[in-house]
């Protein structure tokens, strides 16, 4: 592996019985970069996501995090976890916790910070994703675009250097969505490698170093923005840009 | 970490056998040192030769011709003695089990039996009778073609009828007691009973509205205490002694006329034959009925609840191994009907054991076994039904399975289980009442053994009933009260 890589996948594999759903990806990831990965859906973007953190367990390859396999039984794979954050579709906010406590847990549980610290600290993180005001409530009581600003600042909070998106926009109302967006524009300009899987092709233009363009379980066409939304070189690729651009 | 999960698997699981043995140790075993103490299984009724006071017990001033019997033969023969007392069927078990010492319970003297079993000298001859109901057109046994007849499961009757099934063409029912029996024919379902006939006789004379159709008793046949085959050489003998010296000195026959000649021992105490005073003369009966059921309960839901949790947690655990366990567990005790349970673990477990199982142990055991099942299968579907979106969000913040299960997927599922766990407690309380059938004393049984004294069914069910009614509805507003405070 390449030090110079915050990640590093190598032919990664997976299969759910006979349907082979990544087909030996390769990409490397650098410090800072932003990557949006696009494409039909089915074509395996959120799959390879999950493999990032081993939420699905890969079936070949290699996927290096800071140098660590993260498919080698002998790594521990929850110290990895630490400082890859993911933020969910669903947002995932536990029910049974306030705001806070659902931002302090696992700080708080994994002894990276005292309770004190860590209230500080996601206080500090409620102000970055604008929800102060809501430190003290349930997460039932929030709307979706503000369930998905705290599921940041929950991943934040663990300081992480790698932050993985799975559609986090996708289960928002559109007034929603430029708010979440907005949050994570300022989390790429202040240097946070981002892998964000999306359907936001504006955000992708605007924020993006980096696009990828996946189809049928393989990395059809990367490139930047630019390449990739003027000047697409595969037909799969216009096709895809034909459908979503033109709504 | 699953290390960790294991040892304290294995800790609960010490906490739990730790209880019951200390049950076990609680148990009233009261021994005296000089002279032996032997446990006799006998009948729950089996009037004239069993009959229970109102407590369950025998300590009444006419409990029986065979208890007065054994009172005698034991304080000349030196010797004290345990009774328990249960349906025949289950006191041949229990005898073959090695649970007792020995069967007293107008046990007849067949070759069958004495494959199995030995047998004191015999002390009273003993015949099977038929009776119908009063308005019956019945009179013999030529009548019965096509017609339901009933005998109690085990008995000599019970043999008579079946071999004698094809000749007369009619159709059996097997019953447990002789006064649930009485009652079928009283009430038409059943044509004709046969029973023992000193049982029927006085059964008659103490007020139940059938008659005796038969001349003289059929296949008579002698009656006897039942041992262990080639067991307790010394009890046998000390039994043996104890017939002969009551035959000679006059004091059987005595005992036995008492029972079967004089009016002396039937209680047709009219007096009280209404709800509220059959309430107040069975005051203290139903109370101990209650607080045992009562207790069954609270002991037998908080052992099902650590075992089900147990089981919950092994059905959940990312491991194939413990996932298969439990689930061959819940399969077992929730695939079992819960009386052969209680059978097996109280009758059929001394035989591999080699050690009796006391009895409250024996049914609390039961409860945690089968209720525990239903448990575990509510706490394994409890976690199940948390979003697995929940799971990814915990690990993939780094927690470790144990933490994520701990302090975010159990507090949810626990939520989702709490309204089956409450149906769950509801179900355990009337599940007790099937512990009546090893013989716990319990609302139930209390409810059976009164009936067999007072013959009045509709009555005493209504009360039992209504007694079960009101405790479930002050469980049932208990945990509303809990769950809205969850809430």
């Amino acid at each position: 592996m390449d030090k110079q890589y915050k990640v590093q996948v190598k032919d990664l594999h997976k299969s759910y019985g006979k349907n082979e759903v990544l087909q030996g990806i390769n990409l490397n990831v650098k410090p800072s970069e932003v990557v949006c990965m696009i494409g039909p859906s089915g074509s395996g973007k959120s799959t390879f996501l999950r493999c990032l953190n081993r939420l699905e367990i890969p079936n070949g390859g290699h996927v290096y995090v800071d140098g660590y396999d993260i498919a080698d039984p002998k790594v521990n794979i929850n110290k990895v976890r630490e400082n890859i954050g993911m933020v969910f579709q669903h947002f995932n906010l536990f029910p049974n916790m306030s705001v806070i406590e659902n931002i302090t847990l696992a700080p708080v549980q994994l002894k990276k910070e005292s309770k004190e610290e860590a209230k500080k600290d996601a206080l500090h993180y409620l102000e970055v994703v604008g929800l102060k005001e809501k430190t003290n409530v349930n997460p039932k009581t929030l709307s979706g675009g503000q369930k998905q600003r705290v599921a940041i600042a929950r991943a934040l909070a663990m300081k992480p250097d790698v932050m993985l998106f799975d559609e986090p926009t996708s289960a928002l109302d559109p007034e929603m969505v430029g708010d979440v967006l907005e949050v994570m524009k300022n989390l790429a300009r202040q240097g946070m490698t981002m892998i964000v899987v999306t359907h936001e092709m504006g955000f992708a233009k605007q924020v993006a170093d980096r696009v990828v363009f996946f189809h049928d379980g393989n990395i059809r066409e990367q490139g930047t923005p630019e390449q990739i939304f003027e000047h697409p070189q595969q037909e799969d690729t216009k096709n895809f840009l034909d459908k979503v651009l033109n709504v | 970490m699953r290390k960790i999960g294991w040892r304290k698997i294995l800790a609960t699981f010490i906490a739990v056998l730790g209880i019951a043995l200390g049950w076990s140790l609680v148990e009233p075993q009261s021994v005296s040192a000089a002279e032996p103490t032997y446990t006799f299984a006998t009948n729950n009724t089996f009037e004239p030769f069993e009959i229970q006071d109102s407590k369950g017990g025998y300590s009444g001033k006419n409990p029986g011709i065979e208890i007065e019997m054994l009172k005698k033969i034991a304080k000349h023969e030196h010797f004290k003695y345990k009774l328990k007392p249960m349906s025949f069927n289950g006191d041949l078990q229990a005898l073959e089990g090695g649970q007792v010492d020995a069967v007293i319970a107008g046990m007849s003297v067949t070759n069958e039996r004495k494959q199995k079993f030995d047998f004191s000298k015999p002390y009273y001859t003993d015949g099977v009778m038929m009776a119908v109901a009063k308005n019956s057109k019945i009179t013999s046994l030529k009548q019965l073609k096509g017609k339901m007849v009933s005998a109690k499961s085990g008995t000599s009757a019970a043999l008579f009828v079946k071999k004698n099934q094809k000749k007369y063409g009619y159709k059996i029912r097997y019953f447990d007691s002789s006064n649930t029996m009485w009652n079928d024919v009283k009430n038409g379902n059943t044509d004709a009973t046969f029973d023992d006939g000193p049982v029927l006789q006085y059964g008659i004379r103490t007020g139940v509205p059938l008659k005796i159709v038969t001349k003289k008793p059929i296949d008579a046949q002698p009656v006897a205490v039942g041992f262990q085959k080639g067991q307790n050489l010394a009890l046998q003998k000390k039994v043996n002694d104890g017939i002969d010296w009551l035959n000679k000195t006059g004091q059987m026959k005595q005992i036995v006329n008492k029972y079967t000649k004089s009016d002396k021992t039937t209680k047709s105490s009219t007096a009280s034959r209404t709800i509220p005073g059959l309430l107040k003369a069975n005051r203290s009966a139903l109370l101990n009925g209650l607080w045992m059921t009562i207790q069954l309960t609270i002991v037998g839901i908080i052992l099902a609840m650590i075992f089900g949790l147990i089981l919950g947690v092994l059905g959940f655990m990312q491991s194939k191994l413990a996932n298969g366990i439990s689930s061959i567990i819940i399969y077992i005790f929730r695939g079992l009907p819960m009386i052969v349970l209680a059978f097996f673990i109280y009758m059929g477990l001394p035989n591999v054991i080699g050690h009796k199982v006391p009895l409250f142990l024996a049914g609390i055991m039961t409860l945690m076994l089968d209720e525990g099942a239903y448990i575990g299968a509510i706490v394994k579907g409890g976690f199940d039904a948390v979003d697995p979106g929940q799971w990814e969000a915990a690990r993939s913040l780094g927690l470790p399975y144990r933490k994520a299960l701990i302090k975010v997927v159990a507090p949810q599922g626990i939520k989702i289980m709490v309204p089956s766990l409450v149906n769950q407690f509801i179900i355990t309380l009337k599940d007790t009442s099937i512990l009546s059938a090893i013989g716990v004393m319990e609302l139930t049984q209390t409810g059976t053994v009164i009936i067999s004294q007072n013959m009045e069914g509709f009555k005493m069910w209504l009360i039992i009933g209504t007694i079960y009614i009101i405790i479930i509805t002050l469980l049932t507003w208990l945990s509303n009260y809990i769950q809205k405070r969850m809430a």
